[in-house]
């Protein structure tokens, strides 16, 4: 649509342009790009993540001889591995191990070894540990894969 | 109720999302125009919004609520955003440096700089299309001045906040702006 109004001074024609301009909008795809940059940098750290960021331990042994049979056992628990990927898996089987990284991670580490940890109860939670108000404060033996840079890759808790 | 924009900014910083997005839909249409306005290209507006509300995001942006008004503040960033492009570009050659506050009789003056799209048409109406584009072939330094000061109605005070400038420079820009724009918008009025 286009208008054939002239203006008669300066006033009248800046009137005019900022009569036009109010129906300009940033395009909707910078809002639904901001959201998602908005959503990315405040994403909840997954379970996986929690937990390995409170884990320290002491080395027990080099772990490369227990790689094949731990990635085995993985398959069991791998949390990712079903359509059900951020739910936390079961721990009936508290020998096997709980990946805390991809399987496909943790079968590219060269070096990992094998390490022992006390690791809070509380922050067990998320994996299906029972926590109560008389344990909440209690620690947990475990048992450790870890990456030769120092990255958790896997967890069992052989005491639970 | 519709909350200030420092409450809104402290919840944006505590991982609030209907925050952000508050404070984005709140400021994006002004801050829009201004670019598309100052930048004569809907792309660079649009990648000029998005960049300064994601230095908000990150907290690259440090806004101080004791020094003046959050719209000002991005307002400011903008300005500075699409004359670095400018800068890049060799888009403005004739302006004095970004803080000069110089007056208005270097060499660089009369020099019109064309924006980089002036001449794609953005309006449907006419008339106003040539308003935008004889705004367009001002020199930046101008087009700020008639922008902030004519279409947003902002005080001497705020401009010169906003460009970083004297109040007198705003004074004498905004002065030689308007008559560089009704010299330019003459050939159009005298049709009237």
């Amino acid at each position: 649509m286009t208008s054939k109004k002239i203006p008669s001074s300066c006033d009248d024609a800046l009137a005019m342009l900022r009569g036009e301009m109010t129906s300009l909008d940033t395009p909707p795809e910078v809002e639904r790009a901001l959201m998602a940059a908005f959503a990315r940098q405040h994403a909840v750290p997954s379970w996986r993540s929690r937990l390995a960021g409170v884990l320290t331990w002491r080395v027990l042994a080099p772990g490369g001889g227990v790689m094949a049979a731990l990635l085995a056992a993985l398959v069991v628990l791998q949390p990712g591995a079903g359509p059900d990927a951020g739910a936390p898996p079961a721990m009936a089987a508290t020998d096997a191990f709980i990946a805390l990284q991809p399987v496909e991670r943790i079968a590219q580490e060269r070096a990992p070894r094998m390490v022992e940890t006390e690791v809070p109860r509380i922050a067990l939670a998320a994996l299906g540990v029972a926590v109560t108000p008389q344990n909440a404060d209690q620690t947990v033996r475990a048992e450790m894969l870890v990456a030769a840079d120092g990255q958790p890759l896997a967890l069992r808790l052989p005491t639970l | 109720m519709t909350l200030p924009d420092h409450d809104l900014l402290r919840a944006l910083r505590a991982g609030d999302a209907t925050a952000f997005q508050a404070l984005y839909r709140r400021h994006q249409g002004p801050l829009f125009r201004y670019a598309v306005l100052r930048s004569g290209s809907r792309e660079t507006a649009a990648d000029t919004v998005q960049e300064v509300f994601i230095g908000l995001l990150n907290g690259s942006l440090k806004f101080d609520p004791l020094r003046g008004e959050l719209r000002h503040f991005l307002f400011g960033v903008a300005r500075k955003l699409i004359l670095k492009q400018e800068l890049a570009r060799g888009l403005a050659p004739h302006s004095p440096p970004d803080d000069a506050n110089a007056d208005d009789d270097g060499e660089w003056q009369e020099a019109p700089c064309m924006a980089h799209e002036p001449l794609v048409r953005m309006l449907d109406n006419e008339a106003a299309e040539q308003v935008r584009q004889a705004l367009a072939g001002l020199p930046p330094h101008y087009r700020d001045m008639v922008i902030l000061y004519e279409m947003y109605d902002l005080s001497y005070g705020e401009i010169a906040a906003i460009c970083q400038i004297e109040l007198g420079t705003v004074r004498s820009r905004l002065s030689r702006a308007r008559a560089a724009l009704v010299a330019r918008l003459q050939p159009m009025m005298r049709v009237a």
